[in-house]
């Protein structure tokens, strides 16, 4: 009996600990957790909530009827998906154009990152930074409106420089085998200035002693950035590598929006113009959610990829 | 412009004193009277510019003659009328009455599943103002109806025939000693010479000689090969010629104008930057004295002879007669719709649907349509001759008279008929002069008013349509930048149509458009 009653008391005295414990802990810390809570709920809101929609991807959907009250209708929309040739050429499109962008993009912020950490003159170096940040503040309307300009035939930048060279003007915009190239390229430059804030960070964290030592063994500024610099930011540049991956089906929707045309769907179309046709202009709005639905599942597992990879090659993952 | 106006408010001041027929009308007052106590119905409209507005002197007007005042509920803030009709529908809480832009697909989707009232006994027993305008016009009524036969909303009806016409720089002609051309191979050796001798004369060969706000519209030029591009007022469509339903971009005509058109691309006198120049094309073009012809709408191109008239020396730009195609018929396939697309419908929460019917029916009235057209007598209009004549403050004011209409709540797309003599009384003389040449001949072709689609149709339709026009569209702009050849790929092109199903579209097409049309 009495053997009971401490158990119990032992118990009780548990749980008051804990709950005493929260209570410290939340009076200590609650500006952390204050800090927290925006990200938490718009998480929730903007994410979690939402995905009680994505049923309709199911679903014979009535905007009228409701989510709840439309009709299942299975897998249908999925396999109109895979019926459709667009899509299959749109899923290529979105690979191809994103493969692209990471191939030669992803490196570049790194590049400009080191270049910057080795201007010693801080005047220059803050205004070059600046120049290259800057085009990461333009709306994309007006990028594209800069694109469309620079590569017209007739008075376009490019063309006239073209013709100074000899060459005969071409119609950039029309040519499906130019597409990826102008789309990437436009990408690198507007972002890969921003882009390289992180990498800069990140070299800033490096431990400044390491150099000392360097130089003291008498390395050149080559080797230190090659031997130091570089496997001191690893781990950051295969976090961006993972996340870049993660986003991979995400290409830019509005500036190919703005810059495509029926003449160069052949390469431009990717898989969320593609929903935007279909589904959004055609208000069949189950059917982009399947479509959406397609992108998430495989981004989510490219994801999973990489961050394997990661963690078996270099120790380094998201979780 | 200037010449018109004060040509009409001469007419206007020198009747007025004759006529005060005003005040004779308000006796007639209660004729309109829709109930006895006052009722207010809760509106949702939404239309590009405009969200319903409590305070609009035509919405007051309307309220004292029919005891009916309309309350808007639609945000003001709201910029896009497609999304603003999703959400409200979406949200399931609809107001009495939904109207503005669009809302034709979506009533005659959402009404057969109970989100509308179908208005046809309605119409029959209380509207019969309505109910003389559709047994007068049963092609509209065909037009509007949803696939189960009722009809859920009461459009907007425009009027006046001519929207798009050829327009030439007359004064080029004039220069290079040429004719305004007859046909296509006049136009061909016209088009050469704007783009050979220099017609504004910079020395430089930098003249656009045909240039389209619209690429759609250079393709339209289809029609001068015995073509079709669209048989509506909208891009792309389907076209009917004696109750048979077809699509321009299949035919055998089509493949002859595309082959044309883009020997005239490669010619340069399709302007090269047809597809990305966009919508300020024209007015670049022609302020900087580079371009030749188009074909566009007759009031705002008419309008660039008066306000680029100092800034272009000898500028004028006037509308010519279709030039005759390879058969010998001038063809002009663009037409204003005589339907459209917006108006208003009651939701099935009304609880008073006939008094709404009725309203709806007062302005199908002589004084309701003339309120809608005109704005408030003596306020915006004066009675002359037993016509309105628009004041001539309204019509010498900064703004342009329809953006004053607007503002004051006429001509906005309500479900009214509209009177073409609104828009003659403010139109640029160079408008006027083309749309009587137009007016002259026998230039338009049968219109395709559009078909409601039952729901198994419309599985077919949503399915293959939207995948077949992207495969046609891309098609039609690579044969035309001369990246592709037409006649190499068209075994090709009309093998794929049929695979990706272009047969079942006209079928359900042709099914709907027979059960619509067909009595």
């Amino acid at each position: 009996m009495e053997d009971i009653n401490n158990s119990l008391s032992t118990e009780d005295s548990i749980l008051v600990k804990k709950s005493k414990w929260l209570v410290m802990h939340l009076k200590k810390e609650w500006q952390l957790y204050l800090m927290l809570a925006p990200t938490i709920i718009w998480f929730i809101v903007f994410l979690y909530k939402p995905m009680y929609g994505l049923q309709i991807a199911f679903k014979d959907y009535s905007v009228f009827k409701g989510i709840t009250s439309s009709p299942w209708v299975g897998l249908e929309h999925f396999y109109t998906l895979f019926d459709n040739d667009q899509f299959i050429r749109a899923i290529q499109n979105t690979v191809m154009i994103s493969g692209a962008s990471l191939i030669f993009g992803f490196p570049v912020p790194i590049i400009l990152a080191l270049m910057f950490n080795e201007i010693i003159n801080p005047k220059f170096k803050r205004t070059a930074q600046t120049i290259v940040y800057l085009p990461h503040f333009i709306s994309a309307v007006i990028i594209a409106g800069i694109v469309i300009t620079a590569f017209a035939p007739s008075t376009g930048v490019i063309n006239l420089m073209l013709n100074a060279m000899g060459y005969d003007s071409v119609y950039f915009l029309t040519k499906p085998e130019w597409f990826r190239t102008i789309f990437v390229g436009t990408g690198i430059w507007q972002e890969a200035g921003f882009g390289s804030i992180v990498f800069l960070a990140a070299v800033a964290g490096v431990n400044p002693s390491l150099y000392e030592s360097a130089v003291v063994d008498g390395a050149s500024r080559f080797q230190m950035m090659y031997k130091i610099t570089l496997p001191c930011i690893l781990p950051t540049i295969l976090i961006m590598l993972i996340i870049r991956i993660g986003n991979i089906l995400e290409v830019g929707f509005e500036m190919i929006i703005m810059l495509y045309q029926p003449a160069t769907y052949e390469t431009a179309d990717v898989i969320s113009t593609f929903i935007y046709r279909q589904g959004l202009q055609a208000a069949q709005y189950d059917l982009a959610a399947a479509a959406g639905l397609f992108n998430a599942v495989i981004a989510f597992l490219l994801v999973i990829t990489a961050n394997t990879i990661s963690k078996r090659v270099s120790k380094t993952s998201l979780w | 412009m200037k010449m018109v106006k004060s040509l009409i408010t001469s007419i206007i001041i020198g009747s007025t004193t004759l006529a005060m027929p005003a005040m004779a009308e308000k006796a007639a007052d209660g004729a309109f009277k829709v109930t006895d106590k006052p009722l207010t119905l809760d509106i949702h409209f939404h239309t590009k510019k405009y969200v319903y507005n409590n305070d609009w002197l035509v919405e007051k007007e309307a309220a004292r003659l029919t005891n009916v005042s309309l309350n808007n509920v639609a945000s003001m803030a709201t910029t896009k009328s497609a999304e603003a009709f999703n959400l409200l529908i979406a949200s399931g809480d609809l107001p009495d009455i939904v109207g503005g832009s669009s809302i034709k697909d979506n009533v005659n989707r959402y009404g057969p599943e109970g989100a509308f009232i179908g208005m046809n006994e309605l119409i029959d027993k209380h509207a019969p103002n309505i109910k003389a305008f559709f047994d007068k016009n049963p092609d509209i009524r065909s037009s509007i109806q949803a696939s189960d036969g009722e009809i859920y909303y009461i459009p907007y009806l425009p009027d006046g025939k001519f929207g798009r016409g050829y327009f030439i720089r007359t004064d080029w002609l004039k220069k290079l000693n040429l004719k305004e051309p007859q046909n296509v191979d006049e136009l061909h050796d016209v088009l050469v010479a704007f783009r050979d001798n220099d017609p504004n004369g910079n020395g430089k060969k930098d003249e656009v000689p045909l240039f389209m706000r619209n690429w759609e519209e250079m393709i339209r030029m289809v029609t001068l090969w015995d073509g079709h591009a669209s048989g509506s007022d909208m891009f792309h469509d389907f076209y009917v010629r004696e109750g048979k339903l077809s699509h321009g971009y299949t035919e055998e005509a089509y493949r002859v104008g595309i082959r044309n058109l883009a020997k005239w691309y490669k010619e340069g006198l399709i302007d090269q930057e047809v597809f990305t120049r966009g919508s300020r094309s024209r007015e670049y073009l022609l302020s900087n004295n580079l371009g030749g012809m188009t074909h566009d709408w007759f009031a705002s191109t008419s309008g660039y002879n008066d306000s680029l008239k100092d800034k272009v020396e000898g500028f004028e730009f006037k509308a010519f007669i279709p030039p005759a195609g390879i058969s010998g018929k001038r063809v002009e396939e663009h037409r204003r719709a005589k339907v459209k697309v917006e108006g208003w419908a009651m939701s099935f929460t009304n609880e008073n649907p006939i008094e709404t019917i009725k309203y709806f029916d007062f302005y199908f009235t002589e004084e309701g349509r003339r309120l809608a057209n005109f704005g408030l007598e003596g306020e915006h209009y004066d009675m002359v001759d037993g016509k309105p004549i628009f004041r001539k403050e309204v019509l010498n004011a900064d703004a342009p008279l329809n953006t004053i209409m607007w503002q004051n709540g006429a001509q906005i797309p309500r479900g009214f008929h509209q009177d073409y003599s609104y828009e003659l009384q403010w139109s640029n003389k160079y408008a006027l002069e083309g749309i009587a040449k137009y007016e002259a001949g026998d230039y338009l072709v049968e219109p395709f008013l559009g078909v409601s689609l039952n729901a198994k149709e419309k599985e077919v339709f949503d399915k293959k349509w939207a995948t077949i026009l992207d495969y046609m569209l891309e098609k039609q702009q690579s044969w035309v930048l001369g990246s592709a050849n037409i006649d190499d790929d068209w075994a090709a092109y009309t093998s794929q149509l049929e695979r990706m199903g272009y047969p079942s579209v006209l079928k359900v097409m042709q099914q709907a458009y027979t059960r619509a049309y067909t009595k």
